[in-house]
């Protein structure tokens, strides 16, 4: 068992060395732009595969931040697709 | 025109004269009248059209007046049209953009914002072989605490009202995320076990279709619904869009057994939440991974494969081990999904508790039937209306009969038929979607259990007894839902 949580300790540390930090919130408007874009088109697909979508009218830009993390979390979603939906989800309120 | 007859009459005059000398004074006298009558109206007329020529100028100076004062009022009007255009142009340029007025916002809010996300659930429950009509109640509230965008406190609290009872609380899940970098994050606390996707993404009361869990995820579970530890998670796209890969690790606090007898016995509860190492020997651990092979442009749907496993020693020198394989397609108004998970129990003093389950659900949206011909009453009625069926089952080789409970709760009928080695269920399903995450679900449930296996009774003696179980009566269960996901 200690051989495993430091093969497990291990696998951290070097996943979080190669892996890209995360990005900051500010982004430029074509990079929202293009993230808006991307977002349309997964936000019906990547929510509907469990529940259906819901709107960006639903909750303010500070809640689906948090509750994008929730969903990051829950669907294992590539991060950069998570930011696409929130900003979808943000921009279409 | 009066020179003409005036000329006339002097010709008249002079000619006269020879015709009609003692007539010429006379008409000389009419002349004069008639000349002096044409001058008096010559001269009224001059006067008339210099009346009129007075009234015109009036008018033409009363004009002037009006248009001087049209132009002043104009120009007046103009200038004060200008300087509010300026002014709202200042007010324009001094207006935060939306960027600004959300980080304006959030200051406003604060550092410290939790957001309330979750579900509540109210139940009809009906079930035949309990004569049984009930109701219950579920409140799941899941609280988010954003500390930064690297970092996520999240907490479920779930309140539980069932039939004839007090209210239960539990603490299902209890965590930080932790996002290192876009591939990896950690996760540590209780949170609902990643084995397969009924826990964590299909068990809230709105997500899932139905209002009950498929049996190998119901009351006779395979894998612990939650459990304490650290994971690592994340996921990636390999190819095209869409075509993903994502993985989860953990090792967590790992599998325990209900412990209603004093010695254990094939066909034990598995325990729920545990709390940290008391009731398990030892450390799970877990590996799951999902595949993603459809881009999104192939108008393919959107398929995912996955598997799981989950082992551990659930007592000293005694292992657990289980493992699952599943999908879930998705593809306009279709949806599909289903799993099969088999679990090894390793036993002290007998054979092993070697147990299987599998679920297979599909469901279609009529919100995209064509319906031209009704009328709209009756097609927004039918498009919000979603049609289910799945087929479940469970095999084990015994259950322990102190272990039954048929008290109906929110998302279980009671039925005694399920409390069998061997249950089957088909569930028909009805959902009327309000919104999209409210809706009215509609379960009938046939109960069809298969005969053998046994049963286990200790009824406080230190031995069980076992008894073969025979054939099982079959079981019909409705439940009506209104579940709200908010």
């Amino acid at each position: 068992m200690r051989r495993m949580l430091m093969a497990l300790a291990l696998a951290t540390l070097t996943l979080a060395a190669i892996g890209h930090p995360c990005r900051s919130e500010e982004s430029t408007t074509a990079e929202q732009r293009r993230l808006f874009r991307e977002g349309a088109r997964l936000w019906p697909v990547y929510c509907a595969q469990c529940h259906n979508a819901r709107p960006g009218s639903e909750f303010a830009p500070y809640q689906w931040n948090a509750i994008m993390m929730h969903m990051r979390t829950q669907a294992n979603l590539p991060a950069k697709d998570a930011r696409a939906v929130l900003e979808y989800l943000k921009a279409s309120r | 025109m009066r020179y003409l007859i005036l000329s006339i009459l002097i010709l008249c005059a002079v000619f006269g004269n020879r015709a009609a000398d003692a007539a010429d004074g006379v008409e000389l006298q009419q002349i004069k009248r008639e000349i002096q009558r044409i001058k008096d109206e010559e001269r009224r007329e001059r006067e008339r059209s210099e009346r009129l020529i007075e009234e015109l100028e009036k008018k033409v100076d009363q004009l002037e007046s009006q248009n001087r004062q049209l132009q002043q009022s104009s120009a007046k009007l103009e200038t004060q049209t200008t300087e509010q255009f300026h002014q709202l142009q200042e007010q324009m340029s001094t207006t935060p953009s939306p960027g600004q007025f959300a980080r304006s916002f959030a200051d406003y809010l604060g550092t410290h914002q939790f957001t309330l996300a979750g579900a509540v659930a109210g139940d009809f429950i009906y079930d035949r072989q309990t004569a049984t009509n009930t109701f219950a109640l579920d409140f799941e509230p899941i609280l988010l605490y954003r500390v930064t965008d690297w970092l996520l406190f999240e907490g479920t609290i779930e309140a539980n009202l069932p039939a004839g009872g007090a209210a239960e609380f539990s603490l299902p899940v209890a965590t930080a995320q932790i996002f290192l970098n876009d591939y990896l994050e950690i996760q540590a606390g209780i949170f609902d076990q990643p084995f397969g996707d009924w826990y964590e993404e299909q068990s809230p009361f709105w997500v899932n279709r139905f209002v009950t869990a498929p049996l190998p995820y119901g009351v006779e579970a395979l894998v612990p619904p939650t459990d304490l530890g650290v994971q690592l998670r994340g996921g990636a796209q390999w190819g095209d869009l869409g075509q993903d890969v994502d993985y989860t690790a953990w090792f967590s606090n790992g599998p325990s057994f209900a412990s209603e007898g004093p010695v254990p016995v094939a066909g034990q509860a598995i325990n729920g939440v545990n709390t940290i190492k008391i009731n398990t020997n030892g450390l799970g651990y877990g590996a799951r991974v999902r595949f993603y092979p459809f881009p999104l442009d192939s108008e393919l749907g959107r398929l995912e494969v996955g598997a799981s496993t989950l082992n551990g020693k659930w007592q000293n020198g005694n292992w657990y081990n289980s493992w699952g394989i599943d999908f879930n397609y998705l593809r306009g108004a279709l949806q599909a999904r289903g799993e099969y998970l088999e679990m090894y129990r390793q036993m002290p003093n007998s054979n092993a508790d070697n147990r299987q389950g599998w679920f297979v659900q599909i469901g279609y949206f009529l919100n995209q039937v064509p319906l031209s011909g009704a009328p709209e009453v009756v097609q927004n009625f039918i498009h919000r209306l979603e049609p289910l069926v799945r087929y479940s089952g469970l095999n084990q080789r015994a259950i322990v009969s102190d272990e039954i409970e048929t008290v109906p709760e929110t998302g279980f009928s009671g039925s005694p038929s399920i409390w069998v080695p061997h249950p089957r269920e088909v569930a028909l399903g009805l959902d009327y979607w309000m919104a999209p995450s409210i809706v009215w679900q509609n379960e009938v449930d046939l109960e069809l259990p298969e005969a053998g296996g046994s049963i286990a009774t200790f009824a406080g003696n230190p031995v069980p007894t076992i008894t073969a179980r025979g054939a099982t009566p079959n079981d019909v269960a409705f439940l009506s839902q209104l579940a709200i996901g908010f």
